[in-house]
């Protein structure tokens, strides 16, 4: 049984634009079976952007599953943000996993926010001045919850959802100087040690939509600039097509 | 007179942090007296705004807003994995 995911991120709502995002969500169920959200939902992480990224995305006819970006923090509201769309049926990611029945094949979903730190051999490590090393820490965390999580999970496929890049690839068209602000290398690290079909993220907004993680795990950049459509749709086993 | 390169970090700075912005993504340059914004945004308001906060950053100077508004495209086919 193949799989179809949509997935976009960095859908940056507020008031100035509620209503616009939803009309191209029309007839979804016959293009996916699940639509996952890659973070930066809102633009300032205000309780009120927050409402209007609910009333975006409840009540489809799919699963919708999200993470929060570096965005949706801003205001130190991401614990409530969550709270508002798991209330509107949305379930929300922080470091955990998530497994959806869809036709009875289990979909597992691992992710999180991500963070960054940077690609290999042009990368922070955890020395010198305590606050360097809260940032290095802070991804390695992450990555390491990410590992025990897809350890852990029992399911047909697995995706893995993410703000911050894991790759360098999806990258490309950034200036390189940035590049440890977008993303680490330690997350795809942990991905590529336990395996996974799929790796979806944003936050890249100038950044391509095709990578590669160096275990061969293909990676897609749903930034919405970076796709220039209302979500991309992915085919898991596509063996004869969806 | 302040060197260019430190208008372009103070505006892109401005960007940033300003609530009434709040964009990362801008590039921004600085060519003599003018001030030139690309990059993608998401509406008509929000592209008027952004010339603005980097208008009052760089008072002086001539602000060339060349920024887009994203078009959301319908969604395409598949791509199988």
């Amino acid at each position: 049984m193949s799989l179809r995911i949509a997935a976009v991120g960095d859908v940056h709502l507020g008031a100035d634009v509620g209503g616009r995002y939803r009309s191209h969500l029309t007839g979804i169920e016959e293009k996916a079976d699940v639509l996952l959200l890659a973070g930066d939902l809102t633009r300032h992480g205000t309780l009120e952007e927050g409402e209007v990224v609910v009333q975006e995305f409840r009540d489809l006819p799919i699963p919708v599953v999200a993470v929060l970006g570096n965005h949706d923090h801003h205001s130190d509201k991401p614990a409530e943000i969550a709270a508002m769309l798991r209330d509107a049926g949305i379930m929300v990611l922080h470091d955990d996993s998530v497994v959806i029945d869809i036709n009875g094949t289990r979909l597992g979903v691992v992710g999180g926010k991500g963070f960054g730190g940077g690609f290999a051999g042009k990368c922070a490590s955890e020395f010198g001045e305590p606050e360097i090393k809260a940032f290095v820490n802070h991804t390695k965390r992450i990555a390491d919850r990410w590992r025990v999580a897809l350890k852990e999970l029992e399911a047909d496929k697995r995706v893995v959802l993410s703000h911050y890049s894991p790759v360098n690839d999806t990258l490309a068209g950034e200036p390189p100087e940035i590049y440890p602000f977008l993303g680490s290398y330690l997350l795809a690290e942990a991905i590529d040690a336990e395996g996974a079909d799929l790796i979806l993220h944003g936050h890249a907004h100038m950044g391509t939509e095709k990578g590669i993680t160096s275990a061969g795990i293909r990676v897609r950049n749903v930034a919405l600039p970076v796709l220039g459509r209302a979500y991309g749709v992915y085919c898991l086993n596509g063996e004869g097509g969806c | 007179m302040e060197a260019p390169q430190y208008v372009a970090a103070r505006v892109q700075g401005a960007l940033a942090e300003d609530d009434r912005t709040h964009e990362l993504g801008i590039r921004v340059d600085v060519r003599g007296d003018q001030l030139f914004l690309r990059g993608q945004v998401g509406c008509q308001e929000r592209r008027t705004l952004i010339a603005d906060v980097a208008a009052e950053a760089a008072p002086g100077l001539t602000i060339h807003n060349e920024l887009s508004v994203v078009d959301i495209r319908e969604p395409e086919e598949e791509e199988t994995l």
